[in-house]
């Protein structure tokens, strides 16, 4: 071994070590509390390591609900998202038509526009229609950054499959939809995944538009999460609660470990 | 392509992604931009004052300082997240257990719900329970993030590197293990220093996502505000008053008219942006 290479063993892994520290410790923090008596009850006295916050979870409609509310909005909202960004993403790669670079620069500012600013007029607008409180609410809103994303993500998996696969289907007499549902969904299978798993972190994730939209009824675990804090805050069942927020993220992330940088790189 | 399909196809195709645009993004700006020309009473009543909200905000010397504020805390973790996720970028194995491990470790962050951030780091900087406020406290700091400026900005800081260092490593990655072999094999042949490496093989692969992750993070980090608003709600005084704390503080007390006029600058703000790094992506592509 060079002695070039020694060292730079060494710090690789005095750095793995402390970004593993670093990203970790808030971590650690959250289910070390999450199994501790932080109020003190005669069951389980202050301080002690207890189930207790996590069976109060599950004894709390409120909190079960807003679990079920959570996913059933992200999930929807994936669904959603992909309906409308599959024709999309496939009109853009295969097709010239003007104002094709206007469509991605209008698409890239909704997506970095920051929720707060179309929180209230969205909430005004989804009234009229309906719409809130109600996961679907949560779950169109979300499209406005999920669809952008959608299409960029499916449209560079599309341009690395040629024309000429479009145009040899088409030879043997399939329609545009046969072709699309038959080969080209198929073929891009793997960026259809790295959709689903950005709009889905995304959505998870997103907090202004889930609580705005939600008022009375079908709030999110994260609304319910701050509804927690009080006079006497019990810090447990709030870290029990955040665990509960941090699994169906860690799942994800699970599934695609060994994509996680294939995933990222969409070409701009 | 030829054109053995209809002319139309195309806008067809478009139509339901426009329709759902249209919805939760255009309509919703047209609204903003009403409500910004209107002082509004309730939702049912409002009178007409064209520009004057907008004067009002231009001329205000609260919304240059938060601006100002905004950009420096821009600036911040951008010159701290950028060299960091990179250098992490750059010692992650190619391959193996470890490199696994490293994204996943990585990418954690990015999928905590945003308000469960401040809790979290709160809760770490807690002087009974937390670790990091344990460890603080025995260096003998007397840490203070709620009355002490510098130390809730070095928290802000500091939890919104933890929160976003790993897309930019992530990113650099992605853009790295997209060089071939050959190109380091002929760097080696011409005895290119490591330097030289970086500058003339690693900077041009990764180019385009640094792009792509610097203006994420530009308008993620100047328009930070579930996590801010959490730590100190944009105190001690108006300290850590953000450019999005004020517009919240203005929706929260239902001053409607300001906080649409508000909302328009805001985004004229983040198109700007958007704008600028669509034309700098095209014009300066760096030579190879």
């Amino acid at each position: 071994m060079r002695p070039g290479s020694l060292l730079r063993y060494v710090i690789g892994g005095i750095g793995f070590a402390a970004l593993a520290l670093f990203i970790l410790a808030p971590f650690v923090q959250v289910v070390h509390l999450s199994v501790l008596s932080t109020l003190g009850t005669p069951e389980a006295p202050l301080g002690t390591y207890t189930t207790l916050n996590y069976r109060n979870i599950f004894a709390s409609d409120a909190l079960k609900s807003s679990l079920f509310n959570s996913v059933t909005y992200v999930v929807l909202n994936v669904c959603l998202t992909l309906l409308v960004a599959l024709p999309a993403a496939y009109a853009i790669s295969r097709f010239d038509f003007p104002g094709k670079r206007s469509v991605f620069i209008v698409m890239l500012a909704f997506r970095v526009t920051p929720p707060l600013v179309l929180a209230l007029p969205v909430f005004i607008l989804f009234s009229k229609l309906s719409m809130i409180n109600t996961p679907v609410g949560i779950a169109v809103a979300h499209c406005l950054f999920n669809v952008p994303i959608a299409i960029w993500i499916l449209e560079s998996f599309m341009n690395t499959v040629p024309r000429a696969y479009d145009e040899s289907a088409k030879l043997d007499g399939y329609s545009t939809t046969g072709f699309f549902v038959r080969f080209m969904i198929p073929v891009i299978a793997p960026g259809i995944g790295v959709a689903m798993f950005f709009c889905f972190i995304f959505s998870w994730v997103e907090v202004v538009f889930a609580r705005t939209l939600t008022v009375t009824d079908g709030k999110p675990i994260t609304m319910a999460i701050s509804n927690l804090f009080g006079f006497q805050t019990d810090v447990g069942l709030v870290m029990a609660m955040t665990v509960f927020s941090l699994i169906p993220g860690l799942a994800m992330i699970f599934f695609v470990r060994h994509h996680i940088a294939k995933g990222f790189t969409v070409r701009a | 392509m030829k054109t053995f399909l209809p002319q139309y196809l195309p806008w067809v195709l478009l139509l339901p992604a426009a329709a759902i645009m249209l919805l939760v993004g255009a309509i919703p700006l047209g609204i903003v931009l009403h409500y910004s020309l209107h002082d509004i009473f309730t939702l049912g009543s409002r009178s007409w004052v064209g520009g004057q909200w907008y004067l009002d905000l231009l001329g205000s010397r609260r919304f240059y300082e938060s601006l100002l504020r905004s950009l420096g805390f821009s600036a911040l973790v951008i010159c701290i997240q950028f060299p960091l996720g990179i250098a992490i970028a750059l010692l992650t194995p190619r391959s193996g257990f470890v490199r696994t491990a490293t994204l996943v470790l990585l990418a954690l962050p990015l999928v905590v719900p945003w308000n469960m951030i401040p809790i979290i780091w709160l809760s770490l900087i807690d002087a009974d329970t937390g670790l990091l406020g344990q460890a603080i406290a025995v260096l003998g700091v007397d840490f203070d993030h709620k009355f002490n400026a510098v130390h809730t900005w070095a928290l802000i800081v500091a939890m919104d590197t933890w929160h976003w260092v790993g897309l930019v490593a992530i990113l650099s990655y992605s853009g790295l293990a997209s060089i071939s072999p050959s190109h380091y094999q002929a760097a080696a042949i011409d005895q290119a220093s490591r330097w030289q490496v970086f500058r003339w093989v690693q900077l041009p692969a990764m180019w385009r996502v640094l792009l792509m992750a610097l203006l994420l993070r530009l308008i993620d980090s100047l328009m930070i505000y579930t996590e801010a608003f959490g730590i100190n709600s944009g105190g001690p005084g108006t300290a850590t008053a953000f450019l999005s704390l004020d517009l919240g503080e203005e929706m929260r007390g239902f001053d409607y008219g300001p906080a649409a006029a508000r909302s328009v600058v805001y985004f004229a703000i983040t198109s700007c942006v958007v704008w600028a790094f669509v034309r700098m992506a095209s014009l300066s592509e760096p030579t190879r």
